[in-house]
Order: C-alpha cells, then structure tokens, then sequence
C-alpha cells in the first residue's frame, strides 16, 4: 500500500473507533465489540507499516501535502513500528483481560473511547516527525491517561490521579520551554532538519544546544521516570484498576523513554562527552533505587510499579554506553518490557479478582487452587528477572555484552546486581502469594466463589496470550534482535531518516509553497 | 441570576453572535478566525441563554425537535389528516401539558454526539486528498468562490468540524456544570 495510506492509519483507526464508541455511548455492549475490531485493525495496520519499513527502512508522509520542513511529517522508522507492534499486542491482551475484568459502571463511562484515544497518542508520539507534534501527541496520551487514571472516582484514585497531573504539568512546561529554545536557536522544529542543522560543525549556536537538551532531559525524564524524578509514579499507578493501570504501566512510560531516545540518537548529540557519563549515571541510579524500593515493599502491585522504575534504567543504560549493540539491546529491552509487564500487572490483577486483595501479607496459597496461573507467573516473572532461555535474557546479554565492549564497567556490574535483586524481588511475591499456605483471616469469605468454568479460561486467555508471545520472543529471539539491531543502525546513522524526509522537499516545490504562504497571508 | 432585562437582550443578541461565529468560521482559512474561534464564538451565545434560562430551556429551545403525531380520525380524510398534522408540527404548535390525543416524538442533538460528528466530519475531510492519490489532507478547492463566503473546499470542511466540536464540548461544560 502506498505509505501516504499507511503512515496514517494507525492514527485514524483508533480515532474513528473512538468516534463510533461516542456515538454508542453508555451502550458498553456495541462499545466492546467496536473496540475489539478496532484493535484488531490496529494491529493490522502496524504489521503493515512493519513489511514496509522491512523494505524501504524509512517511510515519511507530509499531511496536507506541505514540503518537509514546513509542514507536518508523518514518519516511521523500524524503532518507531517496533514500539508499535509491541504496543499493539499488550494493548490487544488489556483489552481482552477488560472484558471481563472490568466493572460494568466504568466500562459504560468510557473505558473504550478513553483507551482508544490513547492508542492515538500512542500512534501520535511513536510516528510524529516534528518536535512540536510530538508534544501534542504526549498531550493527547496524557489526558487520556488522567481521564482513566480517575475513571470511577474512588478517593485513592483521584489522589493518584492529583499527583500524576502535577508532575506531569510541570514536566509539559518544561518540554514546551524546551522547545521554544530549540525552535529560537535553529528556527525549526521538524526533527529531520534539526538532525542536519545540529551536525553543522560550525554553527554558532550550536554550544547552547546543551541548555535545551536539559529541558528535555529533565521533561522526559518526569514523564518516564528517571531517578530523581519517579516517585509519582508508584504512588499514582497502584490506585486504579488494573485494566487501567496494566495500560499506563505497560505503555505510557515505555513511550517516554521512546521519545528520550529518539531526540537522545536525533538532535541532542553535540556533546555526548558531557550527556553520556550523565546519562549513565542516571540509569545505574534508576536501576538501583527502582530495585531497592521494590524490595521494601509488600503489596503486588506496588512491587511490580517499583519494577518498572527499575527497567526504566536498562533502558536508558543502551542510550548512555551509545553503542549499535547497547542501542539495540535497549530497543529489544523496551519490546520485552511492554509484553512482560503488561503481564504481570494482568497476572496480579488475576489474582486480585479472586481474592479481593494485593497485600502479600493476606495472600497465599494459589499455587493449590490456581496452579495455571501460578506456571503463567513463573514464566513471566522469571522472564523479567532475565533467565536464560526467556526474553529478558537476551536483552540483558545484548545491553552487557555492548557495555562491556564499550568499557562501561560500574554500569554492567550494577546491572547484573540488579538483576539478582530483580530475581529475589519476584521470588518474594512467588512465595508469599503463592507457595506459602494461605493464612488464616477472620472473614472466611474473602475467596470469591469460582466463576463458570469457561469464564475463568477466558478469563486467563490475555495473559496466556501475552506469554505466548515473550515466550516466542524468547525462544526465537534472532529475528526480533536483527530488527532491534537494524532499529539502532537506524539510530545511529540519521541520513537514510532526513534524506527521506526532506528529499520530499525539492528546492521548486519549496519555493512554491512559500508563493502559497505569500499569497496566503496577502491576498 | 434570572433578570427581565437580559433575557430580553439575550434573545436578541444569540442570532446576532451566531451570525458572527459563522462569519468567522467562514473567513477563518485566509484571516484571523477558524473552526475554533467560531465554536467559540457560537458557545457564547448558548452561554448566555443557559445564564438567563437555565440549561433545560436552553436545550429544549436549540437542541431538541419535537414531531407530533396523532392516528388518522374517522371522519377525516387523508388529505385534511396531513395537513393537521403539518399544521401541528408547525406554526400552529400543540401545547404540550393538558391531555391530548397528540403524541410526540423527541430528537435531541446531544452535545456529545456534536462533538463526534464534529470529529468525524474534520477527520473525513482529509480523505479527499488520500483518494487522489495525494496524503491525507490535502486541500482541494472548488474553482469558484461565492460572495461574503470566499472560497469552498476540504479545509473548510474540516473547520466546520473543529467549529461543531468546540461547540459541542463548551456545551457539554456549561450544561453539566450548571447542573450541579
């Protein structure tokens, strides 16, 4: 198909599906089928664009027929559709754990419309050209975020909600600061003629470049939770139910590091000498603090909210060592991370439906009655902590063979340390939650009676088909680790992505469309 | 706040601020304006009316169509059945409230279905372009342009959508609101 088509269905199937779910609205029956269709469609369109990328490495479009550095740019290159593929399959298994996860009273006031305008934004940040749009994409995702992080309006929900709002606020000041820098120092903001004006050696405001990447670094650095910057996040994704915080755990923050390290390897590259050793240490702080919070705790999903802060780290940790391989182990990473924890959070979310609690302490005892789901959990959790034949490995393998090939000692051993951590940590819920008798509660009716039995498969089928799928990442990783590379090589060598670009701009269509422009604004 | 005074000048004022959203809507393309401003411009004067009526009157006034109906009777023929019946739904209006053989129908635009056609109606505007073959919104411009409107094309099109969804989501916040 031709990538003016393809470069925008990901963006306008969800956008229509959320448009039939407000015509349906309140009719949560007709908005669950519409959703499911949507999502298949979704998938669809972004295995597409992947067997396009596969050939033409990078696809672009210009909306409204506008040349490259004046009009919007629609891109995607294998990074792009990777996270995408990726955040289609986790969103495909959220919805289907929804179904039936999902009380009827949020579901009619508009979980779907809600989850498939985030999967606009998502769209949005992952295939955006343009520094502006990219900002307004996150926008679109964040609002999506604060209207589901407060759907149903419980009081712990709204105050998770209040604290995700005003940091995330803040960091969107900063990221718009940011940008009004960039665009005053270069006067542009499409990200491919940023990419050919920041290699200019000479260009005299090049030695200011640094003060904007601060912008961003602490902006992204907010929204994906970066050491200093994360303790919102545990306290806000706990709260809401788990179809919705599987969701945002899964993706939201995984999109932030995107957008880290598509302007990270894109346009702030002038003096790595002073970004790489501090994003370095940055990830070695994530990693640990993420690790030892998640150690202190002993509720299931704040564990697996401290986990995440933790990933955060060996994502960043590719971006800091800079290195082809490093760069695709991250990128592998980050695909690995949005199945596994999706996942877990599904898994946790499982096992609170049947026992009306998170809390370690009154758990106990599933592996008796559930043992399914008790093998569902091994395997992911042990995936996570990064055993050998299991997905996690192999993006661990790739980040310390490409850090201990770049000298970056400290950051390797820390990673390895906190993958033991990472291991004790699952091992902690697998014994309290599942191996150890169930304690003794004075309600005796804290175990809901089992459900139907064809329920309760259906019920399992999302996790069953996201460990389907870290287990094929898994087992046959090399494809998966050919496209991470080749993502990085895309990375790291920027002239395949501004030529197609701006090869869309010739020098008469330029010329013309500023005649556009004249006679636009003086008629 | 319930005033003679303006609500008087509200009925008055409301033609007069949608003739002037629509003016701007329609000049937005080459000039200041737009779909956005317009919506704008266009919520206000349902603001107004909210203010000075209350949200129900201001939704029964401007968002909701009422069609009367009533079987044929005996000694009626079709014809004169018809233009009974025309006659109710249109100047000669049934009164609703004593007990009458009339029933009624209601349609309701809710602001919310506004807002969708809205979107749906700027979003399918930009398919113009995919079906020539050129990316999706791309301008396509009648050859003729019509006094006091300007030009007609697939960018008007998507400000009229921007223009019904602004003002289908003002709504939305001043009628809930003013609920409450």
């Amino acid at each position: 198909m031709h990538p003016d088509l393809l470069l925008v269905l990901p963006l306008l199937i969800p956008l229509y599906g959320t448009l039939l779910c407000l015509f349906l609205w309140q009719r949560e029956v007709w908005q669950s089928i519409m959703t499911g269709v949507v999502q298949l469609l979704w998938l669809g369109s972004v295995l597409l664009l992947l067997r396009e990328v596969l050939s033409a490495h990078v696809v672009s479009t210009q909306i409204g027929n506008w040349p490259a550095p004046f009009g919007i740019t629609l891109v995607a290159d294998m990074f792009s559709v990777l996270m995408l593929v990726a955040a289609a399959v986790a969103s495909l298994a959220v919805y289907l754990y929804a179904l039936q996860g999902l009380d009827l009273t949020r579901q009619r006031f508009g979980y779907f419309p809600l989850l498939l305008l985030l999967q606009m934004g998502i769209s949005g940040v992952c295939l955006t050209g343009d520094l502006f749009n990219m900002f307004v994409w996150f926008e679109v995702l964040l609002i999506c975020c604060f209207a589901l992080l407060s759907l149903g309006g419980s009081k712990s929900q709204l105050e998770g909600t209040l604290k995700y709002v005003t940091i995330n606020f803040l960091a969107s000041g900063l990221l718009l600061s940011g940008i009004g820098v960039v665009y005053s120092l270069y006067g542009s903001l499409n990200l491919a003629e940023l990419a050919v004006l920041v290699r200019e050696p000479h260009h005299p405001n090049l030695p200011l470049l640094s003060m904007a990447s601060v912008f961003f670094l602490v902006g992204f650095g907010i929204k994906s939770a970066i050491f200093p910057l994360f303790f919102w996040l545990p306290a806000s994704y706990h709260a809401p139910p788990i179809a919705i915080s599987a969701l945002i755990a899964g993706l939201v923050t995984k999109v932030g590091i995107y957008a880290f390290i598509r302007l990270f390897t894109l346009v702030f590259v002038s003096d790595s000498g002073i970004t790489l050793p501090l994003l370095a240490g940055l990830s070695a702080l994530t990693m640990l603090v993420g690790v030892i919070g998640a150690a202190a705790q002993t509720d299931f999903k704040k564990i697996l909210s401290f986990h995440i802060i933790s990933q955060i780290g060996y994502m960043l940790m590719g971006l800091a060592i800079f290195t082809p391989l490093a760069l695709a182990g991250s990128i592998f990473f980050i695909l690995h991370n949005i199945l596994v924890k999706t996942n877990l959070f599904l898994v946790s979310g499982l096992v609170a439906q049947r026992y009306r609690t998170f809390s370690l302490k009154k758990l106990g005892g599933v592996y008796l009655l559930q043992p399914v789901l008790a093998l569902l959990f091994l395997l992911t959790a042990l995936s996570l902590a990064g055993t050998p034949p299991l997905s996690g490995f192999w993006g661990k393998l790739m980040l310390a063979k490409g850090g201990l090939e770049a000298g970056n000692y400290i950051l390797v051993t820390v990673s390895l340390g906190v993958s033991l951590i990472t291991l004790f940590s699952m091992t902690k819920i697998w014994n309290e939650v599942f191996w150890k008798p169930r304690p003794r509660t004075d309600r005796p009716d804290t175990i809901l009676p089992p459900v139907s039995k064809l329920r309760r498969r259906m019920a399992y089928l999302p996790v069953v088909f996201l460990l389907a799928c870290i287990l094929g990442m898994g087992i046959f990783a090399s494809p998966i680790v050919r496209f991470s590379e080749r993502a990085a090589d895309g990375l790291l060598q920027v002239q395949p992505y501004t030529d197609t670009v701006l090869a869309k701009s010739k020098p008469e269509q330029v010329e013309e469309s500023k005649q556009i422009h004249e006679t636009a604004l003086h008629p | 706040m319930r005033t003679l005074i303006f609500a008087t000048t509200i009925r008055y004022l409301t033609p007069l601020f949608l003739i002037f959203s629509v003016y701007i809507l329609f000049r937005g393309h080459n000039h200041p304006g737009g779909g956005f401003i317009g919506g704008l411009i266009g919520s206000i004067a349902f603001v107004f009316h909210v203010l000075a009526h209350g949200p129900e009157r201001t939704a029964g006034t401007y968002f909701q169509l009422t069609f009367y109906h009533q079987s044929r009777q005996e000694h009626y023929s079709l014809p004169r059945h018809m233009w009974q019946l025309l006659q109710a739904n249109t100047w000669n209006r049934v009164k609703q409230g004593s007990p009458s053989p009339w029933r009624y129908y209601m349609l309701r635009v809710r602001p919310a279905y506004m807002m969708a056609t809205g979107l749906l109606v700027a979003a399918t505007s930009g398919f113009a372009g995919l079906l020539a073959g050129l990316p999706y919104m791309t301008g396509f411009w009648l050859p003729f342009k019509l006094p006091l409107v300007g030009g007609l094309g697939t960018p008007l099109l998507f400000d009229t959508g921007v223009y019904l969804l602004v003002l289908g989501m003002i709504l939305k916040m001043v009628f809930t609101m003013s609920k409450e």
